[in-house]
């Protein structure tokens, strides 16, 4: 059997890498090709103005986590339409090792964004505001439709933030064997699906940079950012629960994470902002308040609504 | 005999003393939450509360550096094992106060 067999097409590509499990209906998701075949088709019948991301990751390299959250959390703020005005793909760059090759890949993750089957900007590294810029800047603002509708974005399990890592490491390629062998980088034994990687008491605690490097994309991942206790349909905490309420009622689409599910980011985000409690709302990155200051304050709501580019979605209800 | 409120006591004279407000309003809500699971074990009934400051030394002061400041003085009451757990603020200055009571009730 040869070991660098190129994969079969009724092998499906490595499932730990599927990144539209929860995105709300009529949205995109991230969509796994697992063949070339697959990945000819599917760019050949898309139109010429529509934008193609193409995510390559390898699923023995940590930082592809946090980018498989922030491209599935970016695709669902952009409504799925007939034709497609943009498409995500995601490739395991090691499995389709040809395309990777055409694309140039040597590091993981790896976005190149395409469009009428020119390149027209590629990104490495998981800085969250860099792939959604240069989405934006070639696809333009998302529009996702009603928020209330669709529900809220779907839940962000961000792992700890890192440069990215060479295609061909040597130290962590998993054995071939012909078929998906993913044992070198399976999750943790007891490691419960909501569980943080990292968490206060775990052996490898981040140091002080690390975290800091990992609060900044973290607050960055969506234009506005709720750092909650819970999540938006099960909030842990009245003031939350409200802070979300009011989200809801305006209107404002926004990103949120559980500070419940990771210890190291509730305490390291009180530091890092120096504000003691949560719930908190960031905006463009920076610290805007919590409840009070969110409840109390009317000019926020213009500002806010601004961020996301909600009047005309909200109007039309784009679908 | 010592208070039965050690920690409002204590919160109350650094906020009088740092920004000698006009107006100090002092709410316990600990009772309203003393069943929630976050509350489990806690046996402390100074757990929850509201303030409501007006001092002119929030002037020119956007909101969050507001709260960053009552947040700095009253950092060793939220940092105590058993201490404060969730702080409301109200924070205005003199003029905002004057202005918020001839308006209709706001938020």
């Amino acid at each position: 059997m040869n070991a660098s067999a190129p994969l079969r097409a009724d092998e499906p590509g490595p499932a730990a890498q599927d990144a539209s499990a929860t995105a709300p209906a009529g949205t995109c998701t991230v969509q796994t090709i697992s063949t070339e075949e697959e990945f000819s088709q599917h760019t050949s019948n898309l139109p010429p103005s529509c934008l193609t991301v193409i995510y390559f990751h390898a699923p023995w390299a940590e930082p592809c986590k946090q980018m498989n959250t922030i491209l599935s959390t970016l695709a669902s703020t952009y409504a799925s339409t007939t034709p497609p005005k943009i498409g995500f793909y995601s490739i395991d760059a090691e499995e389709l090792s040809d395309i990777s090759e055409r694309y140039d890949v040597t590091q993981v993750p790896f976005v190149a964004l395409q469009k009428d089957g020119k390149v027209l900007e590629t990104i490495t590294g998981t800085d969250a505001s860099k792939v959604r810029n240069a989405v934006e800047k070639h696809a333009g603002r998302p529009s996702a439709g009603d928020p209330g509708k669709l529900g809220l974005p779907p839940a962000q399990k961000v792992t700890k933030a890192a440069p990215s890592q060479p295609l061909n490491d040597p130290s962590s390629k998993p054995e071939t064997n012909g078929s998906s062998n993913l044992s070198k980088y399976a999750p943790e034994a007891g490691d419960p699906a909501t569980a943080p990687q990292y968490s206060s008491g775990e052996v490898n605690p981040a140091t002080k940079d690390e975290l800091n490097t990992r609060l900044s994309e973290l607050v960055k991942a969506a234009p506005v950012m709720l750092f909650m206790k819970g999540t938006p349909s099960a909030p842990q905490c009245g003031f939350s629960r409200q802070t979300v309420s009011l989200l809801r009622d305006k209107g404002v689409r926004y990103g949120f994470f559980n500070i419940l599910a990771d210890d190291e980011v509730r305490q390291g985000l009180k530091e890092y902002s120096d504000w003691p409690t949560f719930p908190q709302v960031y905006v463009s990155g920076e610290l805007v308040g919590g409840l009070d200051i969110v409840s109390g304050s009317s000019s926020l709501w213009p500002m806010l609504v601004r961020c996301t580019d909600w009047f005309s979605a909200v109007e039309g209800g784009v679908r | 005999m010592s208070s039965q409120t050690p920690m409002e006591d204590a919160m109350r004279r650094k906020i009088t003393e740092t920004l000698t407000p006009t107006s100090l309003e002092i709410y316990n809500d600990s009772h309203m939450h003393a069943h929630h699971k976050a509350m489990e074990g806690s046996t402390s009934r100074e757990t929850h509360f509201r303030f409501y400051i007006t001092s002119d030394a929030f002037k020119s002061k956007m909101q969050p550096a507001r709260h960053r400041l009552v947040y700095q003085l009253l950092k060793d009451e939220m940092a105590a094992q058993g201490g404060i757990h969730a702080l409301q603020l109200r924070t205005r200055t003199v003029e905002e106060e004057a202005r918020a009571r001839t308006k209709p009730e706001t938020p």
